[in-house]
């Protein structure tokens, strides 16, 4: 084997160190316009997805009673409440809400089951509480072919009156005996007075071949009381040939056409369901209103307004902060003051980016703990650098001195990153929402500022030129640091 | 190196620092806000504002006990009210609104939380064991990264004498605080917990720094010694003892001043963030902010004057105790 082949050239070394720096500047400034994206482009499948406090909305806890239930049946109860309430919200018409099941920790003597509701851009949250309390509302209804060419009729005459310029105006319409709204929104559905109070339980079924439904269909079979098996019975017998309606919530599941008279006092609805989505309504059928009663404990709300402004000042104090960093990095530690400055940059993108690939939602406490990180992050190239400028000084090539430095700083880059980062994990376990925000974008900033403070500035100050600190040339005075004694 | 040399002025200083501060403390108390003893907040902006005798006549009809009406301006410089009370049901919730609105013009209620005294016990109970648990952690670590660090001070102490600087750097902005909620009514909040963990984080780094160069010139500036012991069943055991060929006070001394740079440019540069967000961050944070200043000064400040001095001067009174 030749010597060359083990010990790359000079110029293969000087160029394998321009093509690292180049791969590591090419990848983070790519990272960056991805990053730029996402935040700019309304369509952006990644965007910054910013907190409560920041975007304005609502965030409540409520407290459920679990004191008469069975400790193992807690964890599904709890999945069915948060099921209810989000169909709930979703009513609403909301967008994204989160709905949590959250238990309390063990720091407190008897564990509380909770659930928070989190609704982004609602401040008024009164209706919102209301429309969460409200109990939900499962009706059997008769389709009447009458009413339908009447409910025809009204659009028709709604459409007439828009499409007229003469100004005629018709009175009122009326549908069975009640005004049509102009709308013209009349249910073709009449009332039968049979609700979900008549029922005693919802289960979930899979229908089999032979009744001419698809095989393996999920469906939800229900049983009524004795008095609504009765009300259940007259209905179905006074109407062969018609269809049903059963309406959840006001909307229209499924219409099933009756085929003959039901005593037994059980049904099945089916209406093209996941088997997820039919034993969840299963769920929430069987357990009527709520499956445990819950209360209010804890209502916060900030108006759009005031968390915009804190976003914005949020950002402005990041730009000045990391401004006066570069301007402080690059007078005391010159040539690599600005490298450590691009890995600074460099941080502030891979955080940015790992912001919206997690996601992590923003508040304002996490945008100060980001805000305190930038100051935090250059400490492990503070450490390296002083180092490097007592090797650099003693005689040492400068690249020697960076290597040398590297090495020397690592055992109190280590252990001070790992009392951090153990801090931030305690945090997260113990914390509240809030606490929990703060204590991931400090663990992330760690990690993160570990990788860009050591990897990203070692391969930017190995493509510096080698010289010597007793040269007293132009790059001796831009590679050395601090004051010169 | 002044920190060694003059240690018995930093350590006095240090020690009326803290007597002073938790003096403080124990005057003036926390003024704990509603995070953890739980009731209510209202901030509600006006274009043209009500008089707060106005105000508070119409929010006594509503008879909820004690409640605070404070004047205060909004982030755009508006007119607004903050109303405290004990945590609010829905309906009293609603209530407070109408009222509200009714009076002056423009009125919109920027602000609302309400939490229940469950709750915000919790949240206490959680903030202390949050704050134990980081303690902890780091003196495990600490004596577990500094073990085998050797004579003439055993790692353990290392460990403690972290935490003595931590007690200092956490009393230090407690104390603010505490004077801020007796002069200017500021609330400890859950915000106020975090930013001291994010002092005892800094602190803690801070200080390693400085034994870890410790650490390092110990190893640099000492002389082993093996011996080997034969033992009955034929174990040979070989035992290492140290002798530093320099004394330890200079040893610490020049840890010192060679980690004093770091110190305080990386101090500086956590000052500067700290500083815009003060100056430029939300209102939210401000007090977050100015919490951080202090902790960090601190830190830098116990860091130097009052770790290594506190270490040299316990490996003094060993000796004097051996002798």
């Amino acid at each position: 084997m030749s010597e060359s082949t083990q010990q790359p050239s000079a110029q293969t070394q000087a160029f394998m160190r321009w093509f690292r720096a180049l791969i590591v500047i090419g990848a983070v400034a790519w990272f960056a316009v991805v990053v730029y994206q996402n935040a700019t482009q309304p369509e952006a499948s990644n965007p910054f997805k910013l907190g409560l406090d920041l975007a304005g909305g609502s965030h409540l806890i409520y407290e459920a009673d679990v004191s008469g239930i069975d400790p193992i049946e807690v964890p599904q109860l709890m999945n069915v409440l948060r099921d209810v309430i989000e169909r709930r919200i979703n009513v609403f018409g909301v967008s994204e809400p989160i709905v949590q099941v959250e238990k309390s920790s063990f720091v407190t003597d008897e564990p509380i089951e909770r659930l928070v509701v989190e609704l982004p851009g609602v401040t008024d949250v009164s209706a919102a509480v209301a429309e969460i309390g409200r109990t939900p509302l499962l009706e059997f209804k008769l389709y009447s072919a009458e009413l339908d060419q009447q409910q025809q009729a009204v659009e028709n005459l709604n459409s007439l009156t828009l499409a007229s310029s003469s100004g005629a105006t018709i009175g009122e319409v009326k549908v069975n005996g009640e005004v049509a709204d102009k709308t013209g929104t009349v249910s073709p559905f009449l009332d039968t007075g049979l609700t979900g109070r008549y029922l005693e339980t919802a289960s979930l079924e899979f229908a089999g071949s032979q009744t001419g439904q698809l095989a393996n269909e999920p469906m939800v079979a229900v049983r009524f009381t004795d008095e609504g098996a009765k009300l259940f019975a007259e209905i179905t017998a006074a109407h062969v040939g018609e269809q049903l309606g059963i309406f959840l919530d006001g909307e229209l599941l499924s219409a099933p056409v009756i085929n003959e008279a039901i005593t037994g006092g059980t049904a099945t609805i089916s209406g093209s369901f996941t088997p997820d989505e039919a034993r969840a309504l299963a769920q929430n059928l069987s357990f009527g209103a709520l499956p445990v009663p819950i209360t209010l404990q804890s209502t916060q709300t900030v108006g759009a307004s005031l968390g915009v402004n804190v976003l914005e000042h949020g950002v402005k104090a990041g730009v000045f902060g990391f401004s006066i960093i570069v301007l402080f990095m690059m007078l005391w530690y010159r040539l690599p003051g600005l490298v450590s400055s691009t890995a600074l940059l460099s941080y502030i993108v891979i955080m940015l980016g790992l912001f919206q690939l997690v996601p992590v939602t923003l508040t304002a406490a996490g945008l100060a703990g980001f805000v305190l990180s930038l100051g935090m992050a250059v400490d492990a190239n503070v450490l390296v650098f002083e180092r490097m400028k007592e090797e650099f000084r003693s005689g040492s090539s400068s690249r020697k001195a960076a290597e040398v430095g590297f090495i020397r700083a690592w055992s109190a880059i280590r252990d001070g990153n790992i009392t951090s980062l153990l801090s931030a994990i305690i945090l997260f376990w113990f914390g509240t929402s809030v606490v929990k925000g703060f204590a991931l974008v400090f663990g992330m900033g760690v990690v993160v500022s570990m990788f860009s403070a050591l990897t990203i500035t070692r391969t930017l100050l190995m493509v510096l030129p080698e010289v010597s600190y007793t040269e007293k040339s132009f790059w001796s005075k831009l590679l050395g640091c601090g004051l010169s004694k | 190196m002044f920190a060694i040399t003059y240690r018995k002025v930093w350590l006095i200083i240090a020690a009326v620092i803290m007597i002073g501060s938790a003096l403080i403390i124990g005057l003036f108390g926390l003024k704990q806000g509603i995070d953890f003893t739980g009731g209510s907040l209202t901030e509600v902006v006006y274009e043209s504002a009500p008089t707060k005798e106005a105000l508070e006549a119409g929010i006594s009809t509503l008879a909820l006990g004690g409640t605070s009406v404070r004047e205060s301006t909004d982030v755009n410089g508006r007119e607004a009210y903050i109303i405290r009370t004990r945590d609010l049901s829905e309906e009293e919730h609603g209530a407070i609104n109408d009222i509200v609105l009714a009076l002056g013009d423009g009125g919109e209620v920027t602000r609302f939380t309400s939490i229940g005294p469950v709750i915000g016990q919790e949240l206490r109970d959680k903030a202390g064991w949050a704050i134990f648990g980081v303690v902890s952690v780091i003196v495990l670590y600490v004596a577990f990264a500094f073990a085998g660090i050797g004579t003439p001070v055993s790692s353990f102490v290392y460990g403690l004498i972290t935490i003595f600087v931590l007690i200092h750097d956490v009393l230090v902005p407690t104390a603010l605080m505490s004077l801020l909620g007796y002069f200017a009514g500021v609330e400890v909040d859950v915000l106020f917990v975090m930013a001291l963990l994010a002092v005892l984080g800094y602190s803690v780094n801070d200080t390693i720094v400085v034994f870890d160069r410790v650490r390092e010139n110990l190893k640099l500036n000492r002389t082993e010694h093996h011996k080997k012991h034969t033992e009955p069943g034929g174990i040979v055991r070989d035992e290492v003892t140290y002798r530093l060929t320099k004394p330890y006070d200079e040893i610490v001394g020049s840890a010192v001043s060679e980690t004093m740079a770091r110190s305080i440019n990386t101090s500086l540069t956590t000052l500067a963030a700290l500083t815009a967000l003060y100056v430029f961050g939300g209102v939210v944070t401000k007090t977050f902010a100015l919490i951080l200043i202090t902790g960090v000064i601190a830190g830098a400040y116990s860091s130097i004057l009052i770790a290594s001095p506190l270490v040299v001067a316990y490996a003094a009174y060993q000796a004097r105790k051996v002798s």
